[in-house]
């Protein structure tokens, strides 16, 4: 049995605490309560890094894989034009708007994997144009108009007893576990990481590459289509340039969070870390008189010294 | 003496592992000096230190009377010293000429390349090493002989007065041998210094008057070849009597096996465990019919391009068959992925252990269940299973390791290899494809392979071996099946099968055996 320190998610999580110890002790207020260190202000960090970190676990995937996957942002985006035209302009329930707003990363993963797969296109360049195409098909849509769900979103809602803020963090938290433990105790996340380390070897050894590339696409288009459910339901929008450039932070993401571009190396855990740290950043770099220009500056420098930083205890392990 | 190329108290360690232990020698300006030794001995890293790839922990190299200073690769290659590596090092997108001339590219003064001079250049050194192609191919269309003769171009473009050759001959014909000997040969007669590393003692003997053996990272000895036989170097090499050859087939292993059938009445009426009709794959090979008993194991020898890898690739399900068939205890089999030809009773130790062998990112234990796990379609990993039948397989085929949750890199060639054929093993396949297992692994790992082979066999496995290496074919191999040019040439079993006979067969014409000269 590995010790706790030699688990390879532990120097995220040190990382993330680290970071919230800085901030809480940065932000200390001189009377009253903690503007950062509450539980209104954690609600709120969780709720907006899960729209990352939901879709972060599928970035994690694809990149073990060896891939890379460019369009989560643009199907996040879409997805919150679809639900909200569902919702809004035909008058559907939330949930049947949703089930097609998941329909958007749906296809969009089927896509993907078709060119990467079929093709045998680079994963960059294939994902590079489903980006486009589903990013365009939202403005398509709307037509520069956006959906205002909050309107017909019930107030004070709360869904099995569960105040709304706290579903987006337990769908996320609920998400890493499962895919977790899929990564690490079914076959198929083993013939993921077998894919990502050596592809040739993998199909030689029987394992279905091709079907193993398809899926790991596929989830990753699921995953960010339930990130664009999450972000239309939080900003009560639907709306064809929302989560814009996201992708980059889904990657960076999962990068911070031990994942490798080179492939068959990562965690999904690793990656919602990974997202909570940029969320804290986004958070509390704000609060702070001062950097509020300077916050995209920090978060650039944070990727870079927080790889370095893990790249060193990993190494010390 | 102070003139050579001198290593003193050469030593390195990675982590835990200590690759040199203070190795000392000389190398005497103008001499063809080898340097043997088993995989895991030391060479790569005593060449990689002389390149000035990477810094000894301690002890000096020195060259002409002064020291390298062993940390940049281009002083190493300033001072004349030129590397032929094992691996390609070549820039498989650029031109020959670009090849040669990288890094050091000639230029005008104002920094524009003068292409025009590399491409006579290159042209000269191409027509003087008599590599038969242009300046301005790409590399990726040159076969490997060509290639590493483009490497010799690139060393003697830097006036290289050492020549360093890594295993240069682990996938050369014996034409193409032959070739590069004599270019080498030319070379020592304008005073080049040859530093020759290889397991094959053969060529070492061939080409080289002294051989300095090392074993464990430590030096044992030079030797004049003169006065050293080369039982004398293996035994230096392993530190043990070298392992006699596992026993010939038809002399001892059918007899041991009298309650087999198959292994007596070979055309009797009882079913062959593979049996393969009419295989063709337009323009690798055609009309490929052969079958493999239980218990037996068949070798098919053939050149490089002959079509051998290609054969075992498509039974094997990862590529299409244009005609034929394969059956497997005479059912048909049909595979079109590695995981069909698994179910269907058929194992593959691939020719590229690296490449296609194994994961290098997942453990030993994870690489050696793979494949029987995409045979079962597994959906959940038991984990007390997986690790079962891991160990079975580390113990069976004495896998060294430090624990099977170390990552292959870890491992020496040999060890690796034996990964590879376990991790099919434990599918327990009626038929077992082996293309080259030997291919890189040393002395003493070849004998436990071969072994290991004559194991299976005797166990009931049909085995069908393929192999450039002539005497592990005719040593291990019940029937020999020869190839060439895509067809299968001729078959030959027991003492039927001599040297010649299988050469005459693997050649164009008997005539090119006769000159051909393996010496």
């Amino acid at each position: 049995m590995k010790r706790l320190w030699q688990v390879r998610e532990f120097s995220t999580l040190m990382i993330l605490v680290l970071e919230v110890a800085f901030f809480t002790w940065y932000l200390w207020p001189t009377s009253g309560g903690h503007p950062f260190f509450n539980v209104g202000n954690s609600l709120l960090i969780l709720k907006y890094s899960s729209i990352y970190g939901i879709a972060a676990i599928g970035a994690a995937l694809v990149i073990i894989t060896g891939g890379i996957d460019l369009a989560p942002g643009a199907v996040i985006g879409l997805t919150s034009v679809v639900t909200g035209y569902f919702f809004v302009q035909a008058d559907w329930s939330l949930a049947a708007s949703a089930m097609m707003g998941l329909l958007v990363g749906l296809s969009a993963g089927i896509a993907s994997s078709w060119l990467v797969v079929g093709m045998k296109l680079p994963p960059f360049i294939a994902t590079l144009g489903v980006m486009g195409i589903w990013r365009g098909v939202g403005y398509v849509i709307t037509e520069a108009r956006f959906y205002d769900l909050s309107a017909k979103l019930p107030r004070n809602w709360t869904v099995g007893g569960v105040s709304i803020d706290w579903v987006p963090p337990l769908v996320m938290v609920t998400l890493a576990g499962m895919f977790q433990v899929l990564m690490k105790r079914f076959q198929w996340g083993r013939a993921v990481f077998a894919v990502g380390g050596n592809e040739t070897a993998a199909l030689f050894s029987g394992v279905r590459v091709g079907l193993i590339k398809s899926s790991a696409y596929i989830t990753a288009g699921v995953l960010a289509s339930i990130s664009g459910v999450v972000l239309a339901v939080v900003q009560g929008q639907g709306k064809a340039d929302l989560a814009n450039g996201y992708e980059l932070d889904i990657i960076a993401s999962a990068v911070v969070g031990g994942t490798s571009l080179t492939g068959g190396r990562g965690s999904v855990a690793g990656a919602v870390l990974g997202a909570l740290i940029f969320g804290v950043l986004r958070n509390a770099l704000p609060q702070i008189p001062g950097a509020t220009f300077y916050d995209r500056v920090i978060v650039g420098l944070a990727v870079i010294v927080i790889v370095v930083m893990d790249q060193v205890m990993v190494r010390r392990a | 003496m102070a003139d050579g190329l001198i290593f003193r108290d050469v030593a390195k360690s990675f982590g835990a592992v200590q690759a040199l232990r203070g190795v000392s020698f000389a190398v005497t300006p103008g001499e063809a000096h080898a340097c043997v030794g088993e995989n895991g001995a030391g060479k790569s890293t005593l060449l990689k230190i002389l390149a000035g790839i990477i810094r000894p922990d301690r002890g000096d190299v020195s060259w002409a009377g002064a020291p390298l200073h062993c940390d940049n690769p281009r002083e190493a290659l300033e001072r004349g010293i030129g590397m032929v590596y094992q691996e390609m090092l070549a820039f498989r997108n650029l031109s020959v000429s670009a090849n040669i001339f990288a890094g050091r590219e000639i230029a005008t003064r104002w920094g524009r390349l003068d292409e025009k001079a590399m491409r006579a250049r290159t042209i000269d050194l191409l027509a003087q090493l008599h590599v038969p192609v242009t300046a301005d191919t790409p590399m990726e269309h040159l076969s490997t002989a060509n290639a590493q003769l483009v490497q010799v171009a690139r060393a003697l473009v830097c006036h290289c007065q050492v020549l360093v050759l890594d295993e240069p001959t682990t996938s050369l014909t014996d034409a193409e041998v032959d070739h590069l000997f004599r270019v080498i040969a030319t070379l020592r007669a304008t005073g080049v210094t040859v530093l020759f590393v290889s397991h094959r003692l053969p060529e070492v003997y061939r080409l080289c008057d002294r051989i300095t053996v090392l074993r464990d990272g430590g030096f044992v000895g030079t030797f004049a070849r003169a006065t050293t036989s080369s039982d004398d170097i293996v035994r230096a090499m392993v530190g043990r009597e070298p392992p006699t050859r596992v026993p010939r087939a038809n002399t001892s292993a059918i007899a041991s096996l009298p309650h087999c059938p198959t292994a007596s009445i070979p055309d009797g009426p009882i079913r062959p465990a593979l049996s393969v009709v009419g295989l063709t794959r337009r323009p690798m090979f055609k009309d490929i019919s052969f079958d493999v008993a239980s218990g037996e194991i068949v070798g098919m020898f053939g050149l490089v391009g002959s079509g051998r890898t290609e054969i075992l690739e498509t039974m094997f399900g990862l590529a299409t068959a244009d005609e034929g068939r394969v059956s497997v205890d005479g059912r048909r089999v049909q595979a079109r992925s590695a995981r069909d030809a698994a179910q269907a009773g058929l194992a593959l130790v691939p020719e590229e252990r690296q490449r296609q062998g194994l994961c290098f990112n997942l453990s030993l234990q994870h690489n050696l269940v793979l494949p029987l796990a995409a045979k079962q379609g597994a959906r959940v990993i038991d984990r007390a299973a997986e690790s079962a039948a891991a160990n079975a397989q580390a113990h069976a085929l004495a896998i060294k390791a430090p624990s099977l949750q170390v990552t292959p890199d870890a491992l020496s060639g040999g060890n690796q290899q034996k990964v590879v054929a376990g991790k099919w093993l434990a599918t327990s396949p009626r038929v077992l494809l082996l293309d080259e297992p030997t291919k890189g692994v040393d002395v003493g790992a070849k004998f436990e392979i071969h072994r290991l082979i004559r194991q299976q066999a005797d166990a009931g496995m049909a085995c069908l071996m393929v192999s450039s290496d002539l005497p592990e074919v005719l040593a291990l191999a019940d029937r020999v099946l020869i190839m060439r040019e895509g067809h299968l040439r001729g078959e030959l079993r027991g003492d039927e099968a001599t040297e010649e006979a299988v050469m005459r067969l693997a050649t164009h014409d008997v005539a090119s055996v006769a000159d051909g000269g393996h010496v």
